[in-house]
């Protein structure tokens, strides 16, 4: 791509941009890139869906410079592109549906002081080069190796502002449990980024209760809601506790594993008041439905989500208000799942 | 600006193309793939109405994709990729 005195536009032109302005990519700031990452430009990390374009090391930091990613945030960005090319992540169904997802990261150890991603006040906002520039530059390559151009390929009915970028860290200093990163495998001293499939967040509004039911039952009553009130076996889900909220559950001795229990639990709905037609002409689907002879009379319970496991929790934002956040995941039966990576170190 | 920029794009992905489309249905094998959205039957089975009321094809055969969230497993693309002379994919909704 030849440079021009007009170069930002060449950019927009050549439908390389996600409509901001990005930094060119010059030899010299790519050559930084390369180096920071510790890798051979020509190593492949990934063949991209939907058009599995090759993900080489060299493209991978191609994209992170026009994001304006600080050349030690290409480990990173390296990661994230693994997480999301398993396929267990489906960047395929992520790129090209008409649903609305797109790859959220969040980051967890100690890389996140190293590179000032923010974990608090605003964590899913603008003000912070690594997580506004990591998440860019996981965008930029979906679509510049992926093929996910909007209206050509990705043709969700709406997405969402987060898939300009959408990285928060997990705020591990404050939380009272091992973070979501731990829970999967990871050591405390891992640095780790973990990919969910997601919509944008739904802030959850209580500063009345103190008690870690009272807390989960208001989470729980906005969960309910996660892509329509009558949606069922939900998969990978993310409730982002505040760090208030946290600290109220966790003072009455709960844990992970028992917030996800409760709401699990709560989030079941009888069969009588999921079929279609009542409420809302959406509902279980035909092959469920048919399990039950009379299933409008029926109260089996059927969960919102498909196991407890399928919320996956983590403790961010800033310490002051009692607000948590829920990311509803895009997680079919059979679609995609949270994928975590650890982030090599250079 | 002294410098070239290095391109974030990956030249040699294969551009999709879409497959040559026959002057005639008459003889033809149509296969009718439902991708598992709602109402994917209600709309194929009008669709395999109208083509048996319209042309004369050989057989319509109709597949199933476990998810729509998915592409088609690589066995069930082989099948159909082998007995069938035309793809109709349903999405509905």
């Amino acid at each position: 791509m030849p440079a021009g005195d007009t170069d930002l536009d060449e950019f927009f032109a050549h439908g390389v941009s996600d409509g901001l302005p990005v930094v060119p990519p010059t030899r010299a700031r790519v050559s930084q890139a390369l180096e920071a990452s510790g890798r051979a430009g020509s190593e492949l990390i990934a063949e991209v869906p939907p058009n599995y374009g090759r993900a080489t090391v060299e493209k991978i930091a191609v994209n992170a410079v026009m994001a304006g990613c600080r050349p030690e945030y290409v480990p990173v960005v390296i990661a994230a592109i693994a997480a999301i090319c398993d396929p267990a992540f489906d960047l395929h169904g992520v790129s090209a549906t008409t649903n609305a997802p797109t790859p959220l990261l969040v980051i967890n150890g100690p890389i996140r002081g190293k590179l000032g991603v923010n974990c608090g006040a605003g964590v899913f906002g603008p003000g912070w080069r690594a997580n506004a520039t990591i998440g860019r530059a996981v965008r930029l390559v979906c679509v510049n190796l992926g093929g996910a151009r909007p209206g050509i390929v990705s043709m969700s009915t709406f997405a969402h502002p987060g898939r300009y970028t959408y990285c928060i860290g997990e705020h591990e200093e404050v939380s009272p449990w091992p973070s979501l990163a731990v829970e999967h495998g990871f050591t405390p001293d891992d640095s780790t980024v973990a990919v969910l499939a997601a919509d944008a967040p739904l802030t959850v509004y209580d500063q009345r209760s103190r008690t870690a039911p009272d807390v989960l039952a208001t989470i729980a009553g906005s969960l309910a809601v996660v892509e329509s009130h009558k949606m069922t076996h939900w998969g990978d889900t993310l409730v982002v506790l505040g760090p208030e909220h946290a600290r109220t559950i966790a003072d009455d001795g709960w844990d992970k594993a028992r917030i996800r229990r409760f709401l699990w639990e709560r989030l079941q709905r009888p069969v009588c008041e999921l079929v279609p037609g009542r409420d809302g002409g959406d509902g279980l689907p035909e092959h469920v439905l048919r399990k039950f002879p009379q299933p409008e009379t029926d109260t089996t319970p059927i969960p919102k989500f498909r196991e407890p496991d399928n919320l996956k929790i983590v403790v961010a934002g800033g310490t002051a208000g009692r607000f948590s956040a829920i990311v509803p995941g895009w997680s079919f039966a059979r679609g995609s799942r949270l994928v975590l990576r650890k982030i090599a170190s250079p | 600006m002294t410098d070239d920029y290095l391109d974030p794009t990956d030249s040699v992905a294969v551009p999709r193309k879409t497959a040559a489309r026959p002057a005639s249905l008459d003889g033809k094998v149509i296969t009718l793939l439902d991708i598992s959205k709602a109402k994917g039957d209600h709309l194929l089975d009008r669709l395999e109405a109208l083509l048996r009321e319209r042309a004369r094809p050989k057989a319509i055969v109709r597949k199933r994709k476990p998810t729509f969230a998915r592409p088609a497993p690589d066995d069930l693309r082989r099948e159909i990729v082998g007995a069938t002379d035309v793809l109709v994919e349903g999405l509905a909704d």
